[in-house]
């Protein structure tokens, strides 16, 4: 399946992406009604956008007593049944990597659903760290990045000679 | 009305970078904007100031009916009747006064592209050479300094670069879609090197983030030329044969050691050395962009053409990954410049800044508002704005609106009533780029596109209807005769072999003309020796300095004791595009208002955290704004930034307009010297006793 690759490397920080998504749920620009969320250290200079992965065993939809979590047949998205949640919020605890979050206005957890198969936080992302792709070519992604370090460093290397 | 949905493709205008984009209509309105997957440039890719279009096309504050100003406020009035009137004005103040008296002042806010050129043969039909523009403020200074030393303004080859260097410039924000071809050479090794006094967004991802003192760029363009001669590490084949200039530019150099660059940028010794050692490591495929933040200094051009030499001395031009000279849509010439030129009647600001006059036949601003004021060097009297706000953008605003409510005629078209359509006589309508056809041009992949009218409102005029309507009234119709825009386009490419059909069938853009290689080595470059020029025989033939000399910002050379700290102002965000869209909703949800950028060390001395008010004062005046504390690395101690734009807090109330580059007349915005007070909050009734 396709996910939403993430290279942190490549990240500026812009939040297009979060605009992007807090439109598609909520109309505005409210970081908190975005799925994807970009937290940017200035001192180290890094920025880390963060998204739901689609787990294969997926904690949230596994831990979910009201069945309100499910696969999407087509996208392989793990996507929440707003009218069947609870709002019992085991799926926030559940979630590894913080990416559920809690609709306080509704009383639903809320979750990124691949945008149905065109995610809109890739579509907005002008650095190019977003990508939607298969999971394998991700790994692709990431080692062509750590080559290019690589490649910057043996470069450097044979300068300093 | 069409019915259904449909999708119409066209460029977005919502800044300056032109990307490719699908217009999802439904019974004929449009109800969404997503990235052209097709288009050269964006490639799919968009922004999310493209979907505001949307907004702003429907916002329930567009002016759609022509206003004029009564004593009882704005009354609507019938097009025919306001052109009448406006006409009949022109033609009063233009007996009175002369031709002269009458200028235009073009803008932003409409997203133009070759439709410009309307407002300049406008103002030569009917006699005057007064044309005004964003341009004496914005892009003109980084083309003199490009065009004087290799004779054009070469195009950065991003994706193929081995070394980047952004000199401050913020891609993310200003130009969007440079960022990912930054990343995908980023991606094959190359190095990224950020010149900025500020950590901006793009100085996130730096290998090399050179936080300088603001407008000491030339001292350390002049470090990197002084480190690659010292090395012998420059193209001395190229700098032989086909440059001007290189025993001044040794000499001159030689001051320019890695500690003297550190005392007066900053910059750490090792550092220069470190970007020097990085672009003669990538040499030739160095690829480098000159942002706005260079221009507004009183140093601003020589900077720029001392970065500009280094691209020669690399060996960078013509190269891929290089700089690359690409070639202009040879479109027909709508500007009047030759058949009627006008230079004997003293083009405003042409006397005192000569470069700017010659090399983009603009009028400078700033003795433009001198001229309405104090009938200096001649009585300015009426003035027709196109999808600018002077007001906001210009330095010096509260002189500036002075200037506009002393105007006998100020005509104001535009989307919105802006600070400047506020005080005008008459404000007209104008139609967003979604509104109108038009020609634009990606100088990047040589490709021409005609923009589509997605939508229309009766009564709304484009940009052509206006100037010929005009023009008729006042007995110049003949330098207007095409029928409509598209007639006026068809003319237009006439000399290029393109059809208007064919560019309506492709509106992802069709190429005209495939880049000549080795242009410049081959043919002669543009200037005037023919050579890349590090010594101009032209700027010294008019008194300025034949070599891009260093001249230490004011705020260094000469201390102002009132005022110690250093103001950047212009910062690009990412939602707004200088004056505008602080109309749209979500926007202001995002970034809801103007702060002032601080070092934490400055704030701590003033006693101040986020959100407290302080006064920022200037010798030009003051404004009330609220602080937001950076880290550390995100600005120098001593440095502060306000972007401009907001009514709430006008930076350009503070702002010079009377200290300028002496090359561009463009003026001092970006390192103002200023004091800095905090504002004790007012508790008024419930202060406890």
């Amino acid at each position: 399946m396709r996910i939403v690759a993430i290279d942190p490397d490549s990240c500026v920080a812009c939040r297009d992406c979060e605009y992007a998504c807090a439109f598609r749920q909520s109309g505005d620009f409210a970081r908190t009604a975005s799925h994807i969320r970009v937290n940017f250290y200035p001192r180290e200079r890094a920025c880390v956008p963060l998204t739901c992965m689609h787990c294969t065993e997926a904690g949230c939809l596994e831990v979910c007593p009201a069945a309100a979590i499910s696969r999407d047949p087509d996208t392989g998205a793990v996507t929440i049944d707003e009218a069947r949640c609870a709002g019992c919020k085991m799926c926030l605890l559940a979630c590894p990597f913080g990416n559920v979050h809690f609709d306080k206005a509704d009383g639903v957890s809320r979750k990124c659903d691949l945008c149905g198969g065109d995610p809109m936080c890739v579509r907005s992302c002008i650095s190019g760290a977003l990508r939607f792709i298969e999971a394998d070519e991700a790994v692709d992604v990431r080692r062509e990045a750590l080559d290019a370090k690589l490649r910057r460093l043996l470069h450097l290397d044979k300068e300093e000679k | 009305m069409p019915q259904g949905r449909e999708i119409q493709q066209t460029l977005c205008r919502m800044c300056d970078d032109r990307c490719g984009i699908d217009v999802h209509l439904e019974d004929g309105r449009i109800v969404d904007i997503l990235g052209n997957k097709d288009h050269l440039w964006n490639r799919g890719r968009l922004c999310v100031k493209a979907r505001a279009a949307v907004d702003m096309v429907y916002h329930p504050d567009r002016i759609l009916a022509p206003l004029k100003r009564t004593a009882d406020g704005w009354q609507e009035i019938p097009l025919e009747q306001a052109l009448d009137e406006i006409a009949a004005r022109l033609v009063e103040i233009r007996e009175r006064h002369g031709a002269r008296s009458l200028s235009v002042w073009k803008g932003e806010a409409i997203g133009f592209g070759q439709q410009e050129n309307l407002a300049r043969r406008f103002v030569h039909a009917v006699g005057s050479p007064n044309y005004l523009s964003n341009d004496s403020m914005c892009y003109a200074a980084r083309y003199f300094g490009y065009k004087l030393v290799d004779g054009a303004w070469p195009v950065p080859d991003l994706e193929n670069a081995r070394c980047i260097v952004m000199w401050g410039a913020n891609p993310p924000y200003a130009h969007p879609n440079m960022t990912p071809h930054i990343t995908a050479a980023r991606r094959k090794g190359a190095t990224l090197v950020v010149v900025d006094p500020r950590l901006s967004a793009i100085a996130r991802r730096a290998d090399l983030h050179a936080n300088l003192r603001p407008g000491t760029d030339g001292a350390l363009a002049w470090g990197l030329v002084h480190q690659l001669l010292e090395a012998g590490a420059y193209d001395k084949d190229f700098v032989e044969r086909h440059t001007v200039g290189f025993p001044q530019m040794l000499e001159y150099a030689k001051a320019f050691t890695p500690e003297a660059v550190e005392e007066e940028t900053g910059v750490p010794a090792a550092a220069v050395r470190a970007i020097a050692r990085a672009l003669a490591g990538a040499a030739p495929q160095v690829a480098a962009y000159v942002g706005n933040g260079l221009e507004h200094h009183e140093n601003g051009v020589n900077n720029i053409r001392a970065i500009a030499t280094l691209d020669a001395l690399l060996g960078a031009l013509n190269r891929e990954g290089g700089m690359l000279f690409k070639e202009a849509v040879p479109l027909r010439e709508l500007t009047l410049h030759d058949e009627v030129p006008l230079e004997h009647l003293d083009p405003l600001g042409a006397k005192r800044f000569p470069v700017l006059y010659d090399l983009r036949r603009e009028c400078h601003t700033m003795t433009a508002i001198e001229a309405i004021l104090h009938d200096d060097p001649y009585p300015l009297r009426a003035m027709i704005v196109t999808g600018a706000n002077p007001a906001s953008t210009n330095p010096n605003s509260a002189k500036v609106l002075q200037a506009l409510q002393a105007l006998d005629l100020l005509v104001v078209r535009d989307l919105f009533m802006t600070e400047t359509a506020a005080v005008a006589d008459y404000v007209l309508p104008a139609a967003s780029f979604l509104e109108r056809t038009e020609l634009h041009a990606h100088a990047k992949h040589q490709i021409v596109s005609v923009t589509r009218r997605v939508v229309s409102w009766p009564g709304v005029q484009g940009e052509y209807d206006f100037w010929r309507d005009l023009a008729f009234r006042l007995g110049c119709a003949d330098y207007f005769p095409w029928e409509d825009e598209t007639a006026l386009n068809r003319w237009l490419l006439e000399p290029t072999e393109l059809t208007l059909e064919e560019l309506e069938a492709h509106p992802e853009g069709v190429e005209y003309g495939p880049a000549r290689p080795r242009r410049g080595e081959e043919t002669g470059f543009d200037t005037p020796s023919g050579k890349v020029e590090f010594a101009s025989a032209y700027l010294k033939d008019l008194g300025y300095d034949e070599l891009p000399v260093y001249r230490r910002p004011a705020y260094r050379e000469a201390p102002d004791a009132e005022y110690p700290l250093v103001l950047i102002t212009g910062a690009r965000t990412l939602l707004y595009m200088h004056g505008r869209f602080r109309n749209i909703p979500r926007f202001l949800t995002a970034i809801p208002g103007p702060e002032v950028e601080m070092h934490p060390g400055d704030a701590a001395a003033l006693g101040v955290t986020d959100g407290d008010a302080v006064r920022v004062t200037s010798r030009i005046g003051a404004v009330e704004i609220p602080v937001r504390v950076m880290a550390p690395n995100e600005i120098p101690l001593g440095s502060l930034q306000i972007t401009h734009g907001w009514k709430e807090a006008n930076v350009n109330l503070i702002t010079h307009d009377d200290r300028f580059d002496p090359v561009s007349g463009f003026p001092l915005m970006k390192s103002v010297e200023v004091r800095v007070e905090k504002v004790m909050p007012d508790l008024g009734a419930e202060a406890p006793a």
